[in-house]
């Protein structure tokens, strides 16, 4: 069988491409093109939810003669936004020597709320007050980003009803709750034509008309009139929508998106490097195995391709100057992503 | 053992409440059947017990989060990353694949409860599958910083044409 090389057209050897169009402080709109939608995927998936925040996880309840029951306080007090900036300087928890929690690793604030007056009293999470040692003043601080600058409704309290408790909050990735998800949503979206024909339509009579155009189908050429299926063509350009909730900005969601991926990276780099000298071969074990083809012991390398001789007769197996990728930015063995 | 038990007290239950013809399927006697489940479950527990051994085995040692699969050659190895997945696995994929010294890769989450992700990687001769991880890993990196200085400047510049 013939067997296509993946072809670098020449868009990609340009490397990535980043458009903003649109940037605030709430969200920004960006398309990334020339790279591949893995990438983009893992990239999505990363700011979604792999990127550190700080959020109550830990509620000492002292009085509530609220309506609301205590674990229902606890959770909404959970879900309101704190500042992260300067969360590097923070530890979790769990990776802190102290015993339970201290200032290294957590911010405490307290609410307490008594209704004296004759009207219902209104909580919001400007009430929640830090108190105690801090590592710097913005950590951990409630969100006010809305014109009254009162933050998040807490809970409503009848005359004569009282709430006091004592909130650790902690920092966190969204993978384990998501509360520590930095951002309120991410719009991802490719091919707003559906030239890739990778979503299938639902329609009554005519999906064309009854589906309204992406905001993105200006950016992009529409499908000519009986134009054939390109069963070769590929997505290239994403269009994310990143929208914070407050407690990052969106460009540093962004930002820090990407420096979450590389952490994870060095952090493998580094460990495959160490475990290289010890010889990751474990002795006894009856788990997962690689395939293996034959005995290994008669010399056969272990893949039974047409390129299997070393590959250096087939058409682009060799040293790689005299293939395609000779001229692209991995040819050199250095890399060429700049 | 609790388990054994209750499924033994079940069928007596049901008898002593209602007419068995009534009873749902599942609370039918099935003597024969149940018997074999007794032993089942016997053997279960010698199971369990036999993996909670191996996996105090495993707390012990230092927990390695790339691993050689055995039955791997120089050329043609699979790997297996814990606490990895789709976000890691696909993009790295990829970039291994961009290698031209890379003739397959691919990668897999065996079971979606398991925390494991493993990679596929045959080379040609004249590099080891463990240096086409590698260099994936690092070429992955430098397409991150890449992309990382493109939004910077590119947010850099959307600011100067909003307050021009």
């Amino acid at each position: 069988m013939d067997y296509d090389p993946m072809v670098m057209d020449d868009a990609e050897a340009l490397g990535p491409v980043v458009k903003i169009s649109q940037a605030d402080s709430v969200r920004v709109k960006y398309e990334l093109s020339n790279t591949d939608i893995a990438f983009a995927n893992s990239l999505r998936r990363v700011m979604l939810a792999e990127i550190p925040t700080i959020a109550i996880d830990l509620v000492e309840i002292e009085a509530n003669s609220s309506v609301l029951a205590d674990e229902f306080i606890s959770h909404r007090l959970g879900l309101i936004p704190l500042n992260a900036d300067g969360i590097d300087t923070l530890l979790y928890a769990r990776e802190c020597d102290c015993e339970g929690h201290c200032e290294n690793c957590s911010v405490t604030l307290t609410l307490h709320a008594k209704c004296t007056g004759d009207e219902n009293m209104h909580v919001f999470a400007r009430d929640l007050v830090p108190v105690g040692d801090r590592l710097n003043q913005v950590v951990g601080t409630p969100v006010l980003s809305d014109a009254e600058g009162l933050g998040a409704l807490i809970l409503k309290l009848r005359p004569g009803q009282e709430v006091k408790l004592e909130c650790i909050a902690k920092k966190g990735i969204a993978k384990e709750h998501a509360k520590w998800a930095p951002s309120a949503a991410i719009g991802f979206e490719y091919d707003p034509h559906n030239k890739l024909r990778h979503l299938d339509l639902w329609y009554e009579s005519n999906a064309k008309k009854e589906w309204p155009p992406s905001e993105y189908a200006s950016w992009e050429e529409p499908p000519q009139e009986g134009e054939p299926f390109d069963y070769d063509a590929v997505p290239n350009r994403f269009y994310f929508n990143v929208e914070s909730a407050g407690n990052l900005a969106p460009d540093v969601i962004i930002s820090e998106g990407i420096k979450v991926l590389q952490q994870k990276l060095a952090g493998l780099i580094h460990e495959l490097t160490e475990s290289e000298e010890d010889g990751m071969n474990g002795g006894d074990y009856n788990g997962p195995r690689s395939p293996e083809y034959g005995t290994g012991a008669d010399g056969f390398g272990g893949y039974t391709t047409p390129f299997g001789n070393g590959g250096n007769q087939s058409t682009w197996g060799g040293a790689g100057g005299a293939t395609p990728y000779g001229t692209t930015p991995y040819g050199a063995g250095q890399s060429g992503w700049a | 053992m609790p388990r054994a038990k209750t499924r033994k007290e079940e069928p007596a239950e049901a008898e002593s409440d209602i007419a068995m013809e009534e009873a749902p399927t599942s609370h039918q006697p099935e003597a024969e059947e149940d018997n074999m489940s007794v032993d089942q479950d016997d053997n279960d527990e010698a199971g369990a017990a036999n993996e909670e051994e191996a996996e105090e085995e495993e707390e012990e040692e230092e927990v390695q989060r790339v691993r050689l699969l055995p039955g791997s050659t120089p050329t043609a190895a699979s790997f297996e990353f814990l606490n990895e997945t789709h976000t890691l696995g696909n993009a790295l994929r990829y970039i291994i694949m961009k290698n031209p010294d890379v003739e397959f890769c691919a990668y897999a989450i065996p079971h979606p409860s398991e925390p494991k992700m493993n990679v596929r990687i045959q080379t040609f001769e004249g590099t080891t599958a463990i240096q086409a991880l590698e260099k994936g890993l690092r070429d992955l990196q430098d397409l991150c910083d890449i992309v990382s200085d493109k939004f910077i400047d590119a947010r850099a510049k959307f600011g100067e044409g909003v307050s021009a």
